[in-house]
């Protein structure tokens, strides 16, 4: 319990060796904000506490649950690599409680409880190719994950990204995504749904691209994110190419009210997203019997 | 185990009453309905009265509560926060053994699992549980199928039944030996203790025959409901009957899935409510921008069923999720309380006959 902000009392660090923030928010300061895309900005965060901020470590495919003040609680995904980035949350205005926080400005203040949720299994992947996927701000909970990839490049084969969105405008994180292209060990493919003025690049839906890109097959795992539409044609073209069903891994959305397997908002099949997910392989995805 | 007179037992109610906050059933002598409320005369507490109406959750985890307070300041950019759930010694004096089975499963799935509630903690904390042997169950009740009733094996700290003269007191825990002592109860004879027995057999036969001839259907049940062996239209024909009301989880002595809402108060303080939600609702999955991956009223039904009777579940909870105090096929309007359904199902097993 070395990392246990004292926020309670017990061994809630069983799983994962740290102390999340369990019941009482902790107060992070809103340091920046960014447009990212239409109705999607960043909140670049800090922790009111040093000493919280010092313990506050995430995994890779983990979420936070976000007070705004005022308005309510809601859950999301932590694009930010565990090591070493700078502490953010992406957030499409889509609700009452996000319209709040994009209503707010720099220096306003915000709860945070977490990092809960089990994570990618990267322990699991070393050696093998990476093929991500995603769709639209699919990208947004992908993001750790290829950061920290790229962080341990000498771990993995091929690391390859297929992305589409609607348009360019729709492209999230374009800045990382200039930094990725100039990387020589990443592969990285983008599409735009329709032909657009300016646009040079691919069009069309993001499982045209998993031909061109010649994605390996064995020995590699696909993460996929993105509205059900794509998951399911993108899973189709993969299951057709002879994928594994261990090997294709995505991160299931539910409402979530506490974020610790209690208030049971979450529960699909016979598991909470809160504790046992986010992050299910498909052939879990496919045995829990309810709609992506 | 010990004897105690009548008047021993409202004397240590009493007694508890300095340090404690006693609950304890007590009948409305307007309405007659019977509520396990807190006591602040124990003169009111009726050992004999039958079945609350309402489960005693409501003390360990109210219907309500407020667990947050926070106030934000837009103009200064600065929050002052304060926890709101605090620790009251409490004792429920007088629970029926289903009800203390609820408080078992609740123990299990808010203190046993990976994460603890705190807020269940703070409730429980410092709780002292004095059960009741049940001599007149309802004929709804169906504890002997589900190992809850009539007496209490496991839990209490103290346990109760009424014999002819006086309760026979077991003791389960320190805190209730720690009582025994302090007191220097009179230990019972060996006739007290088979007394007890008879107390029990006599309440087993009060049980309407359904009731404990579903003994053996409830494990068949089971097993139908975990392997996914239930028939889609059984599920439908349940879903059809069911409002929607709600009233099954809220009078669930175990069911415990809850909302979390922030509140504005008049004062411009903010409130963060916890409140019962019911897996039978309809925007119970819904989420922002309206994308309701559980919308079917059968897999919302058949949710509350496998949570009630399955074995994933039974093992989180050591015991099956529901404790047989039929109280949701009381208050149900559709017909389908726990009971009913395992009728259905069983009629599905036998192809229609019982």
């Amino acid at each position: 319990m070395a990392n246990c902000h004292g926020n309670h009392e017990h061994g809630n660090c069983k799983t994962t060796g740290l102390c999340p923030i369990v019941t009482f928010p902790e107060v992070v300061n809103i340091d920046e904000i960014r447009d990212e895309i239409p109705e999607v900005k960043t909140f670049y965060l800090s922790f009111t506490n040093k000493d919280v901020e010092r313990e506050f470590r995430i995994k890779s495919g983990q979420f936070i649950m976000c007070t705004v003040f005022g308005a309510g609680e809601f859950a999301v995904s932590l694009p930010p690599s565990p090591e070493n980035d700078r502490f953010h949350i992406s957030v499409r205005a889509v609700g009452k409680v996000t319209n709040a926080l994009h209503a707010l400005k720099p220096g306003d203040k915000l709860g945070v409880r977490g990092p809960f949720g089990n994570g990618f299994p990267f322990e699991d992947i070393k050696g093998k190719n990476i093929i991500y996927v995603a769709g639209g701000i699919g990208l947004i909970p992908l993001r750790s994950s290829i950061v920290h990839a790229l962080q341990h490049r000498e771990d993995f084969g091929r690391i390859i990204l297929l992305y589409g969105a609607r348009s360019s405008q729709d492209l999230m994180y374009q800045p990382d995504i200039r930094e990725w292209q100039q990387n020589a060990g990443f592969e990285t493919f983008i599409t735009i749904d329709r032909p657009e003025e300016g646009w040079t690049g691919e069009v069309g839906y993001v499982n045209q691209l998993i031909e061109k890109a010649k994605v390996p097959v064995d020995n590699s795992v696909a993460f996929v994110c993105g509205p059900p539409v794509m998951f399911n044609s993108v899973i189709g073209e993969f299951l057709k190419r002879g994928m594994s069903e261990d090997a294709i891994i995505s991160t299931l959305e539910r409402l979530m009210k506490c974020g610790i397997g209690k208030c049971q908002h979450c529960a699909v099949g016979r598991t909470l997203v809160c504790t046992d997910g986010p992050v299910y392989t498909y052939r879990q995805i496919k045995t829990l019997g309810e709609q992506i | 185990m010990y004897i105690l007179s009548s008047h021993e037992i409202k004397q240590l109610a009493q007694e508890l009453q300095a340090s404690h906050e006693v609950y304890g059933p007590q009948v409305d002598p307007q309405t007659q309905q019977v509520f396990f409320d807190q006591l602040t005369d124990v003169a009111a507490l009726n050992l004999e009265a039958p079945i609350p109406s309402m489960p005693v959750k409501e003390i360990l985890f109210p219907q309500m509560e407020r667990i947050l307070k926070y106030r934000y300041d837009s103009e200064a950019q600065s929050v002052t926060m304060s926890k709101q759930y605090f620790e009251k010694p409490k004792v429920l004096f007088g629970l029926r053994p289903c009800d203390l089975s609820g408080i078992l499963v609740l123990d299990r799935f808010f203190l046993g699992q990976e994460f603890v509630d705190d807020v269940y903690l703070a409730h429980r904390r410092q709780c002292l549980l004095i059960s009741n042997t049940c001599l007149n169950p309802f004929p709804q009740c169906f504890c002997v199928c589900t190992h809850s009733g009539p007496d209490a094996d496991e839990g209490f700290d103290l346990d109760l039944t009424k014999l002819q003269d006086g309760y026979l007191v077991k003791v389960g825990s320190e805190k209730g030996q720690a009582l025994a002592d302090a007191h220097q109860w009179q230990l019972a004879s060996p006739a007290q203790l088979s007394e007890q027995k008879a107390v029990v057999d006599h309440c087993i036969d009060l049980f309407p025959e359904m009731a404990t001839d579903n003994k053996a259907w409830i494990s068949r049940v089971m097993n139908r409901i975990t392997t996914g062996f239930v028939k889609q239209e059984t599920w439908e024909y349940i879903g059809d009957q069911c409002l929607e009301c709600g009233a099954c989880s809220f009078v669930c002595p175990t069911c415990s899935c809850f909302n979390i809402e922030d509140t504005q108060t008049a004062c411009g303080e903010c409130e963060r409510l916890r409140m019962r939600d019911s897996c039978s609702f309809e925007g119970y999955a819904r989420m922002a921008g309206d994308h309701n991956p559980r919308q079917p009223v059968e897999d919302r039904r058949n949710k509350r069923f496998f949570c009630k009777l399955s074995y994933p579940q039974s093992k989180k909870y050591l015991r099956p999720g529901c404790v047989g105090c039929g109280r949701c096929q009381w208050v149900c309007p559709g017909d389908i309380g726990l009971p009913n359904v395992v009728q259905y199902i069983r009629r599905e097993i036998t192809g229609g006959q019982n």
